[in-house]
């Protein structure tokens, strides 16, 4: 690569734009997200950050608009491109995304399988490697069914690195977890990227472990970009929509009590 | 990647230069095996290398192990900071003869 | 005037829909031959695949084979005898079983027991993005997935059909020769005398395409599910896509059944 801008940018996002049938789901999104970090795609549900999150992956074509990653035009290259871009990304799931009929050793061994030609004793201690990292290394024989939801987030997390990726994708890495499960995963993301030195691209909604974690955080309503920053600059932003999206709108005082016990009965 | 094996006085040196990844660490696991076959203890300088991804680090690890069957000396020389973050992060630290001269690898073997 | 028109309009819709699906389940087939022609190529899963669809459905297979045998022994027998021709019965089961009744059969029961639970597999996997985690660890699923399933079908029911003809025959000969007290000898030899090298061959040629037709149209329900009406519906989808499937794959088995016949 030439130039400095081109290693500082991780992915460059430009134009995006993305319809479905006669509605707008992604409208002109601009990002470049920074290599070495931890960018946080946060938003309301229906804002759109899953949609831009699959268009990155490639699973999304998007209307118009590019999405430069490790060389490639994610938005218009072909399947076979798309595929060796995918060769260098760890994905993990919302919902783990762990193959039901396996075992967790398995599943993380998966794409070691498929893609190198490794010796089986390699591979085991590979995938022993990254069942430590995430705390898990006695649950490599169970079946996916055994896991509960932390273990599955952890263990598909593991898939995700078990090639060492340059970029690792996570979505909604805290929903559903208690808060301490949460706060180990947040610890173990930002590990990650300062051992390894992996971009890391976070998409939630939990505003507790945005802070923790982000170094810069892309706030979307909408299908757009409201602003972009570090989160210093998010939390102190004069925007509205983002003084909404943080602090919980405050509950209207009652005013017309009699307009209240109508609303809460159905007046009869 | 190359990696040469030489044989010292007493023990194997194996200089490891260059990127370590899934392309190559067959290749280290079959040096370092091979090493380990003709019953001499080893010591691998990972000085110029520039990168070690976890499928080296697994080579390196099988090693051990095999060495430790054996009761070889096995040894890590001149180990750069990213690598010893990633050894860190895995506990393997913890585990592995680390040696910052060869003259304190000659020590530990007599 | 306006009902017409909304009737006129879903018609419209629904043809669209059921294009559109075959279009998909046919380019599933043309990936699967790509992804089969390109290593690397792999045994296990074939195999793995094979049991599922295959072994665990010989029970089944077995148990309907002799009850078909010997409903037909009956029938037969029954019209037979009322032109004293009993003689006549192996000839009629064998080629009632070789030519229709046992590729159709066994497709039909492969249908309810492994190709519904297909689609649901390929379903959930699909909204619980196991099939998006695929593809981001690079591995297609048309080879990871489907193409096993495919080949599995496309050899296992050729042989349930002929485990299936084989107990049916002996059905019939059960219902026939010890029920009735048909000779064991003309039995076996009217059948031998009957049945030519044709109909093994047409009924060899139907078993092959319903279990190609089957489990594809069963891989295309589940897998993209997320493109249908379904998609959008979580666990019921997967039921209703499930659904859908088992029809839809019997239907064509039925149907096929009478064009290879009548073309053959």
């Amino acid at each position: 690569m030439t130039g400095n801008t081109q290693t500082d940018t991780a992915i460059t996002i430009r134009n995006l734009v993305v319809d479905y049938g006669p509605r707008r789901i992604l409208n002109d999104i601009n990002l470049d997200i920074p290599s070495g970090q931890i960018m946080v795609i946060m938003g309301q549900s229906g804002a759109g950050k899953s949609t831009l999150l699959r268009c990155i992956l490639g699973l999304k074509k998007p209307t118009s608009g590019s999405i430069h990653m490790l060389g490639t035009d994610i938005a218009t290259a072909s399947q076979k491109e798309i595929y060796k871009a995918r060769k260098q990304i760890g994905v993990a799931f919302q919902g783990g995304a762990l193959f039901s009929s396996m075992t967790v050793g398995e599943n993380i061994e998966l794409p070691l399988r498929e893609h190198t030609n490794l010796d089986e004793k390699t591979i085991q201690i590979m995938s022993r490697i990254k069942l430590d990292m995430v705390n898990m290394l006695d649950a490599e024989h169970l079946m996916v069914a055994e896991l509960s939801g932390g273990m599955a987030k952890r263990a598909a997390l593991a898939r995700a690195i078990i090639m060492d990726p340059k970029l690792l994708f996570f979505d909604e890495p805290s929903a559903g977890l208690d808060p301490s499960t949460a706060a180990e995963l947040d610890q173990l993301i930002i590990t990650l990227k300062i051992s390894l030195g992996m971009t890391i691209v976070v998409v939630t909604h939990e505003l507790d472990s945005i802070f923790k974690i982000a170094d810069h955080i892309a706030v979307m309503k909408d299908g757009n970009i409201v602003e972009t920053g570090t989160p210093q600059q998010i939390s102190a932003s004069t925007n509205p929509e983002i003084q909404g999206l943080l602090n919980r709108k405050p509950r209207e005082t009652i005013v017309d009590t009699d307009a209240h016990l109508r609303r809460l009965t159905g007046g009869f | 990647m190359e990696c040469n094996v030489k044989s010292e006085f007493g023990y194997d040196l194996l200089e490891l230069s260059g990127e370590v990844d899934l392309q190559f660490s067959p290749q280290l696991r079959e040096k370092i095996l091979g090493s380990l076959k003709t019953g001499n203890p080893l010591l691998i300088d990972l000085a110029k290398v520039s990168y070690i991804d976890s499928s080296g680090i697994a080579s390196l690890v099988e090693g051990f192990q095999t060495a430790k069957t054996s009761k070889l000396q096995y040894g890590l020389l001149n180990i750069s900071n990213t690598a010893m973050q990633v050894l860190t992060l895995t506990r393997l630290d913890k585990i592995f003869d680390l040696y910052s001269s060869i003259d304190q690898f000659k020590q530990k073997l007599q | 005037m306006s009902s017409l028109v909304t009737y006129i309009e879903s018609l419209g819709a629904y043809c669209v829909t059921a294009l559109e699906q075959t279009g998909r389940t046919f380019n599933m087939l043309v990936q699967v031959v790509w992804e089969l022609l390109h290593p690397p190529y792999r045994l296990y899963p074939i195999v793995r695949q094979m049991y599922f669809i295959g072994a665990r459905s010989l029970t089944l297979i077995i148990v309907s084979g002799i009850t078909i045998g010997m409903v037909l022994g009956l029938q037969f027998y029954n019209i037979l005898q009322r032109f004293g021709s009993v003689e006549l019965l192996g000839a009629g089961v064998a080629l009632g079983v070789i030519r229709e009744l046992g590729p159709v059969m066994t497709a039909l029961m492969v249908v309810g027991r492994a190709g519904s639970s297909i689609t649901a597999e390929l379903g959930i996997m699909r909204i619980t993005e196991q099939v998006d985690a695929l593809e981001c660890m690079a591995i297609s699923p048309d080879k990871f997935l489907i193409a096993p399933k495919v080949v599995a079908g496309l050899l296992s029911v050729p042989l349930l059909t002929m485990v299936f003809d084989f107990v049916a025959l002996f059905g019939g000969y059960f219902v026939g020769v010890h029920m009735f007290g048909v000779a064991e000898g003309s039995y076996w030899n009217g059948m031998i005398d009957a049945v030519q090298w044709q109909d093994v061959r047409i009924g060899l040629i139907k078993s092959f395409v319903f279990g190609v037709l089957v489990t594809l149209i069963c891989c295309s329900r589940g897998f993209y599910m997320h493109l249908t009406k379904a998609g959008s519906q979580g666990a019921e989808g997967v039921s209703s896509a499930t659904t859908d499937a088992v029809v839809l794959s019997s239907i064509a088995v039925l149907f096929s059944d009478f064009l290879i016949g009548a073309l053959a």
